[in-house]
């Protein structure tokens, strides 16, 4: 199975120098575990915010999410795939990195993301056809 | 256990091949009502209320086959039950396939591609539930195709929460308009929720034939 079968493309954004709080609030709102980072120019790459860094980093050492900015707390670059690649490779990449995501990118733009949550129901799902994931 | 239950008499065999061909006919209607979602023809949604009634006419030879004497007697109430499950389903589907002739071919992209999700989700759904009838007769643990379908009725959950947020914001301008609008999308929702009650059913076979 090719992950652009399972990929959400409807993803959520956040601008890099936009307050933690803005990213906590679109979180709760749209029941998101994470967020994408806008790059803020041409030079820059897309990033991510989590809701574990937004608890570890902020929240857990009791900072003001409304005074620091989401790049502070961001991880960049994210990790990109093609949305040909098929889901047994993606778990190893997600194994390697340990990481919850991946994102799909083409060209420069990303157009998709993939979460553990989701590579997890794919394959019980090829599971329950009978077939192999991997 | 199985192999008593379902002793492959030539009327037991007659009723499993028209139970598959039944769902087979749902899985043919949720192949049609994504085409014509997608390519935006209404003409093409006319399929559905001909598939139904060809559902419609199994459905009565299965039923008539079982009270004709086909399986255990303990039996023949869950099979019926289910039979009229799926035939449920088959009603939700043109119900929502009636609603879209009516429905105004200039809504917004995004909810279109959601439906197109949804529908895309329900015939994933059918065809899994084809795979777990068959599976039950291969005295095959349902467990897991169960657990996909209800994999599935989540995903179109989550959509159609999405939908509905999105719904409330949309300006209606008149009654009919929003009306049809938002029986389209409930009937189309539902058809998820009948197929899994459907698995479930057949789950609860598979566990009671244990």
């Amino acid at each position: 199975m090719k992950i652009e079968e399972i990929m959400t493309k409807k993803i959520e954004s956040v601008e890099a120098d936009a307050p933690v709080y803005n990213a906590i609030e679109k979180m709760v709102d749209k029941r998101l575990r994470s967020l994408l980072v806008k790059p803020k120019d041409e030079k820059d790459v897309y990033g991510v915010v989590t809701v574990r860094d937004i608890v570890f980093k902020i929240l857990g050492k009791n900072l003001d999410p409304s005074k620091i900015r989401v790049e502070e707390i961001s991880s960049k670059p994210v990790i990109c795939i093609n949305r040909d690649m098929e889901i047994e490779h993606v778990i190893s990449l997600m194994n390697k990195f340990n990481i919850a995501r991946v994102f799909i990118h083409e060209g420069k733009e990303i157009i998709g993301v993939v979460s553990l949550l989701d590579v997890m129901a794919a394959a019980l799902i090829e599971r329950a056809k009978g077939g192999r994931v991997a | 256990m199985l192999e008593k239950v379902f002793s492959g008499g030539k009327t037991e065999q007659k009723v499993i091949e028209n139970i598959k061909r039944h769902i087979k006919i749902l899985c043919s209607a949720s192949d049609c009502f994504k085409k014509a979602l997608v390519e935006r023809d209404k003409d093409q949604m006319l399929c559905i209320p001909d598939l139904e009634r060809e559902g419609d006419i199994v459905r009565r030879e299965i039923i008539s086959n079982i009270y004709e004497g086909a399986f255990l007697p303990f039996l023949r109430p869950n099979l019926c039950r289910f039979v009229e499950i799926v035939d449920e389903a088959f009603d939700v589907m043109e119900d929502a396939a009636l609603e879209f002739e009516y429905l105004d071919s200039e809504s917004d992209r995004e909810m279109e591609e959601d439906c197109i999700r949804i529908s895309d989700i329900n015939l994933k759904m059918c065809e899994m539930l084809l795979i777990a009838f068959e599976a039950l007769f291969r005295k095959e643990d349902l467990r897991e195709k169960n657990l996909a379908i209800r994999i599935y009725e989540k995903k179109v959950d989550e959509i159609k929460l999405d939908l509905i947020k999105r719904l409330r914001k949309r300006e209606v301008k008149n009654f009919w308009e929003g009306k049809i609008l938002s029986d389209f999308i409930s009937y189309l929702t539902h058809v998820s929720d009948v197929i899994e009650d459907a698995s479930d059913y057949l789950y609860i076979m598979n566990v009671s034939l244990r």
